[in-house]
């Protein structure tokens, strides 16, 4: 009885609290910045930046051994440990907004931002959603058509184990 | 040694969660950002953000500094946040959702294995305290018997005069 005394008081006090402090947490309107959380039509209307594009693997291998492109495996972690295009690093779409805010710090001064996923379909509103945080209209950001599967087919490069980015892009986002 | 063992794992327990809930405290909007990363009921984040921290604080403070009538209760409420924790934090792990763990505010780190393990050894403590906490002693009776011989008998004689009346 006095426990549930303690919870139920102590969070009342804690809502009370939230309402008067000047930095307190929007209740009804408060919407967490995923990084797929956007919406399509937020993507930099009227501006010229421009449009996410699907390539074949085929066209995503050739621009694979340039240092001005980046890779990115949307996939969730498991599945990338299995396996993954190599140097690619790790941006989930769950992943929140600090993260993604990192991953962009990584785009910074590349030319080009390659998004995959298990499909073409799970990679491309991450794809939207680099495209709306970076304003950099040199920048191209293309979508792997078919997603890992394709590339695996296609017998490119791939690697496998922990990202070793992974953890510095959580080191950054704190 | 039994009783200085619980008492550091009280404080601990009682430690942690302090920490743990003034930590989250200092920026409720990036934890909301957090409880919704777990995607299990985003539409509540804001509100668990809101009253999750100082729930947090409070029972720390209840185990570290309220009497001794109070640590039961503080430990069982510690039990059930630490399960709460740990059945979001499990969710997310099984479901290979590749999140912050927010546990410690901004700087919890993602979740591992080693946070389920976490979790486990904080409920395993807080019900080391819950079971192992003496109980609070009873009130003592408002009219304590003067003499042994005061006590009442079963003898109905003794109990009551011949007119029925008080003895």
């Amino acid at each position: 009885m006095r426990a549930a005394l303690l919870l139920g008081l102590s969070m009342v006090i804690g809502l009370g609290v939230n309402a008067v402090r000047p930095n307190g947490v929007a209740l009804r309107s408060f919407a967490a910045p995923a990084l797929c959380g956007a919406p399509p039509s937020n993507h930099s209307a009227g501006s010229a930046m421009p449009a996410v594009s699907v390539v074949p693997p085929e066209e995503a291998a050739g621009l694979c051994g340039d240092p001005q492109t980046i890779i990115a495996d949307v996939r969730p972690e498991k599945e990338f440990a299995l396996g993954h295009v190599t140097g690619a690093i790790h941006l989930p779409c769950a992943a929140s907004g600090s993260v993604a805010d990192a991953a962009a710090g990584q785009v910074a001064g590349r030319r080009t931002l390659i998004v995959y996923g298990d499909g073409t379909g799970d990679a491309q509103p991450v794809a939207d959603e680099m495209r709306r945080r970076i304003n950099r209209p040199e920048l191209r950001i293309l979508v792997l058509a078919g997603g890992f599967p394709a590339w695996s087919q296609a017998g490119l490069a791939c690697s496998s184990g922990a990202c070793p980015d992974c953890q510095v892009q959580k080191a950054a986002s704190r | 040694m039994r009783v200085l063992a619980l008492r550091a794992l009280r404080l601990g327990v009682g430690a942690v969660l302090l920490v743990a809930g003034a930590l989250k405290l200092r920026d409720p909007t990036t934890f909301a950002t957090e409880i919704a990363n777990y995607q299990f009921w985003p539409a509540l984040a804001p509100y668990l953000a809101a009253s999750l921290p100082t729930a947090e604080v409070l029972v720390g403070v209840a185990l570290l500094a309220l009497p001794l009538s109070w640590r039961r209760p503080a430990a069982l409420a510690a039990l059930a946040l630490f399960a709460m924790f740990l059945l979001a934090v499990g969710s997310a792990y099984f479901r290979g959702i590749n999140i912050e763990c927010g546990c410690f505010g901004t700087g919890g780190g993602p979740i591992t294995a080693l946070t389920l393990l976490r979790n486990l050894g904080l409920i395993a403590a807080a019900a080391v305290v819950l079971f192992g906490e003496p109980h609070p002693p009873r009130h003592p009776p408002r009219h304590p018997p003067r003499h042994p011989t005061d006590r009442p008998t079963d003898r109905p004689t003794d109990r009551a005069s011949p007119d029925g009346g008080p003895a």
